[in-house]
């Protein structure tokens, strides 16, 4: 019987080399058959054949890369002289669950197109026969092979009207599944157990439903599905290496589909380090060029977001009145104070990143004072603006006051302001482009910032350098004063968002106290505002003025003193508020396994994983499920328990997710931006 | 509700998902009944080199090694020249597709002029889990002290065509040379290609 069998399996191959089949064959649980888009050819004309493959329902045949076990489909071309075949263009694949296995084939019945090239020298009136040995294997629970040698007669014709096949769509079908090749820069490396591929693309905006299918054969666990992640005009993904994999080939080659767009593209990446997409920027790509462009156009857009734009009517009205001054030296300390400003904001961000940290913008929003003191500050210049006192006289005529000194430190100052002002405005306005930023090498990421910084100070450094511009701004007049009253209320609401920001990093009685602050400013600003009426009562008016900003300053920093609100207690919440005490009881448990993670309100990346991961119902039915409890730190204001664990593990910001498997063993950190299949997955292996 | 459905299959997936030992490291040390009755341990065997051949008599890829002739070539080799023990495990469970009873798995090596020490029978797939055989065949060789040396295909060639098998890597018998010699393995894990095991 086995003999028999080994018998027929040798000989089939011979068999079907002596009689090439026409039209549809039937093989075990598989029908194959050699078509072409046309049923004529010209001379030199290209064309697409192809073998058609249907399967059995719930069997199937294998892609280029067939996963875990399988073969790809073969063909070898037997054809006249001068006639040549290309290689089989795959459609993108489905990865199929095989047990415990995953392939990557075709369910259903497929096409595999080849390009067909063909010589001058074909004779119109004689036959052109296409002949194919094609040898597949077809697996459901048991795999069968199959081969068959098909052909397929195509007239040769003068030139003439294009004669297209009945399979002609199949072919167009098929061939727009097809992978497109991209030359984007893409990146690879098999350090710590994943494969990592980092791409940039270009001129195409991937965000959809994408899947990643790697040619390079044992190279990846095909049954651990790949995290595919676009952000900040990348793409990252990350899949577990096949326990064969053995060494990194020189050149990966992969496929990414985007289902949405139905559109696939071929790419290959070289070895390389991915920590930050800098490593793909170069100074001479269009990426870092066109981040420089995008900086300076937001920089000069930022003049007209609502809480910046007062601090430039300060400026402008300075501008106006001190004409005959020395402008060009206003503009450019001005523009001093912008650039210096956002050097060093830019400068402690980068430098945290340096320490592994990937931190948004609004970091410096963490201290309660100094948010507390922006609330302020907005809240002043909303009470000038709304008239309550003279602000921006003042101002100037401090200004005024310092350049008769010979110095320029209130335009310096000023600008200073405007870029700290800014810097809340700036979040949700430039956000994306300042995250991209972050993860470039730090010469590059401190140009995009000070170009940020130049065009926010543009505008005002060209009206300073231009004389004739200026004296065309508007003299002050009823109009400019409805026009700055109304100004006012953006500035209320800005305050509005501070201090709900504040409430969260502090307690009530630290938000009473920043509010009582607040009225006391205003009182003081009301008070110091007012006309002089006599010597005794100007001393008394000083006074009363010192102490109210006494007490305004020192509402400032006890803000910070106070407890944060403690977890708001919210009737579903599934996590515990982290301590290290209850930390360490648990890890005692060796039946227990512990999910650390610690966040901030601040931090955008931190929201974003909460929402799209750690608080979707699977993931917190896997925690249930296996028995994980979730304790939550937050890192919204300063907590130097939450500190101290955090450079424990070489970290000096948020987020950060330890996962403390049970029977005491090595924690491990999981990534910085989570997916569901992501934690399940880090949760059942705890 | 199709969370829960989604987190079902993600969880289900995830533990079918078991490491594979280590290169280096101990063996997992197993008990399997061969087809004689008898209870075969691995630990009966230390002190000498042991071969775990994952089979399924079915499987075309399989086919391809016994058809030639090439597997009994590798089984005479390693046992007569080497001193090694060859034990051919089949985990396929009762039902599934090559499973079979321990007379037809003596038939089958009678038949085939196979000369393994043992076959063993892994109905429950434990022993075919512990070591994450995936494929048929599946191979791995065990050195004198219990350490794993080798896993993974049986060549280089990931074909189911006989012809091309004079062409391959034996990555078996080459590593069964290298370790006589004293040498590294060169190839110490490889690609297993062929049917899945049908636990």
């Amino acid at each position: 019987m086995m003999r028999s069998l080994f018998a027929a399996l040798i000989l089939l191959p011979l068999l079907s080399w002596a009689a090439p089949e026409y039209g549809t064959v039937e093989r075990d649980h598989i029908r194959a058959e050699l078509i072409a888009e046309i049923t004529a050819v010209e001379p030199g004309q290209s064309f697409w054949a192809g073998l058609r493959l249907e399967p059995d329902d719930n069997w199937h045949t294998y892609w280029l890369n067939p996963g875990d076990s399988g073969l790809p489909t073969q063909l070898h071309w037997d054809l006249p002289d001068g006639v040549k075949a290309g290689e089989i263009e795959w459609a993108w694949p489905e990865a199929l669950q095989m047990g415990h296995l995953v392939n990557y084939g075709y369910k259903d019945g497929h096409l595999l197109p080849v390009r067909i090239d063909t010589p001058d020298s074909l004779v119109p009136g004689e036959t052109l026969t296409l002949v194919v040995d094609a040898a597949w294997l077809v697996c459901e629970e048991i795999c069968i092979p199959g081969d068959a040698t098909l052909a397929l007669d195509l007239d040769v014709i003068d030139h003439g009207q294009r004669r297209e096949s009945p399979h002609a769509a199949l072919f167009a079908d098929t061939l727009e599944r097809v992978p497109e090749k991209a030359g984007w820069t893409a990146r690879f490396n098999t350090e710590g157990g994943n494969l990592s591929v980092q791409v940039v693309p270009e001129d195409i905006d991937l965000s959809g439903d994408l899947a990643f299918f790697v040619i390079n054969d044992n190279l990846v666990e095909h049954a651990r599905e790949p995290s595919v992640l676009a952000e900040n005009g990348q793409i990252l993904v990350s899949q577990p290496l096949s326990a064969y994999f053995s060494r990194a080939p020189e050149q990966l080659e992969f496929i990414l589909v985007d289902h949405d767009a139905g559109q696939a593209w071929h790419l290959s990446a070289e070895t390389g380090e991915l920590l930050s997409a800098g490593a793909l920027v170069d100074s001479s790509s269009p990426g870092w060029a066109l981040a420089l462009i995008l900086a300076l156009a937001g920089g000069v857009l930022l003049n007209l977001m609502p809480c910046v734009f007062p601090v430039l009517s300060i400026k402008a009205m300075s501008l106006v009145s001190g004409a005959g001054h020395d402008q060009r030296g206003h503009g450019l300390a001005y523009t001093a104070g912008v650039l210096v400003s956002f050097a060093v904001l830019a400068a402690v961000l980068l430098a945290l990143r340096a320490g592994g940290e990937a931190i948004g913008w609004g970091f410096q929003l963490q201290s309660a004072w100094f948010v507390a003191l922006l609330v302020y500050i907005l809240f002043a210049l909303g009470l000038s603006l709304s008239g309550l006192f003279d602000f921006g006289t003042r101002l100037m005529g401090i200004g005024q006051g310092l350049t008769e000194k010979g110095g320029s430190r209130g335009s310096f100052f000023t600008g200073v302001l405007a870029c700290v002002v800014a810097s809340p405005c700036t979040a949700p306005f430039m956000g994306a482009a300042l995250g991209a930023a972050v993860f470039m090498p730090w010469p590059m990421a401190m140009s995009v910032f000070l170009a940020l910084g130049f065009g926010l100070a543009l505008p005002m450094l060209v009206l300073s350098f231009s004389p004739a511009l200026a004296r065309r701004l508007p003299r002050p007049g009823p109009w400019m004063e409805t026009f700055k009253q109304a100004m006012a209320f953006p500035l209320y609401l800005a305050v509005v968002w501070l201090l709900w920001v504040l409430a969260r990093q502090t307690d009530p009685t630290g938000l009473a106290l920043v509010l009582s602050g607040m009225v006391v400013l205003a009182f003081a600003l009301w008070l110091g505002g007012r006309e002089s009426r006599g010597e005794s009562l100007v001393v008394a008016r000083h006074a009363a003025v010192g102490l109210s900003l006494i007490f305004v300053l020192s509402t400032l920093f006890s803000a910070d003193r106070f407890g944060g609100a403690e977890a708001v207690s919210v009737d579903n919440a599934h996590w515990e508020t982290y301590s290290a005490e209850t930390l360490a009881e648990l890890r005692d448990d060796p039946e227990r396994a512990v999910l650390v993670n610690m966040t901030a309100d601040w931090c955008i990346t931190c929201l974003v994983n909460e929402r799209v991961a750690l608080n979707t119902s699977a993931v917190r039915e896997a925690m249930e499920e296996n028995d994980v409890v979730y304790l939550k730190g937050d890192w919204t204001r300063r907590d130097p328990d939450i500190t101290e664990y955090l450079s424990s593990y070489d970290r000096n910001g948020v987020p950060l997710y330890v996962l403390y498997p049970r029977n005491g063993e090595d924690p491990r950190v999981l990534p910085q931006v989570l997916t569901p299949q992501l934690v399940i997955q880090a949760l059942e292996r705890s | 509700m199709m969370q829960v459905l989604a987190t079902s299959l993600l969880l289900a997936l995830s533990t079918a998902v078991i490491a594979a030992p280590q290169i280096g490291q101990p063996a997992p040390d197993f008990t399997l009944t061969d087809t004689q009755g008898n209870e075969v341990s691995l630990s009966d065997f230390r002190g000498q080199t042991v071969i775990l051949e994952w089979t399924n008599h079915d499987c075309p890829f399989v086919v391809k090694h016994y058809q030639p002739g090439n597997m009994q070539d590798q089984q005479r080799l390693a046992r007569n020249q080497h001193d090694a023990v060859w034990l051919s495990i089949i985990s396929s469970r009762p039902g599934a597709q090559g499973h079979v009873s321990p007379e037809e798995a003596d038939e089958l090596t009678a038949s085939r002029d196979a000369y393994p020490n043992a076959v063993l029978i892994d109905e429950p797939g434990d022993v075919g889990r512990a070591y994450d055989a995936r494929v048929t065949p599946h191979m791995y060789i065990i050195d004198a002290e219990g350490i794993l040396r080798y896993m993974g295909g049986i060549d280089s060639n990931p074909s189911r065509d006989p012809e091309d098998i004079p062409d391959a890597t034996q990555y078996v018998v080459v590593a069964l040379e290298q370790m006589a010699a004293g040498e590294e393995i060169t190839d110490s894990v490889t690609r297993p290609y062929g049917c899945q095991v049908h636990y």
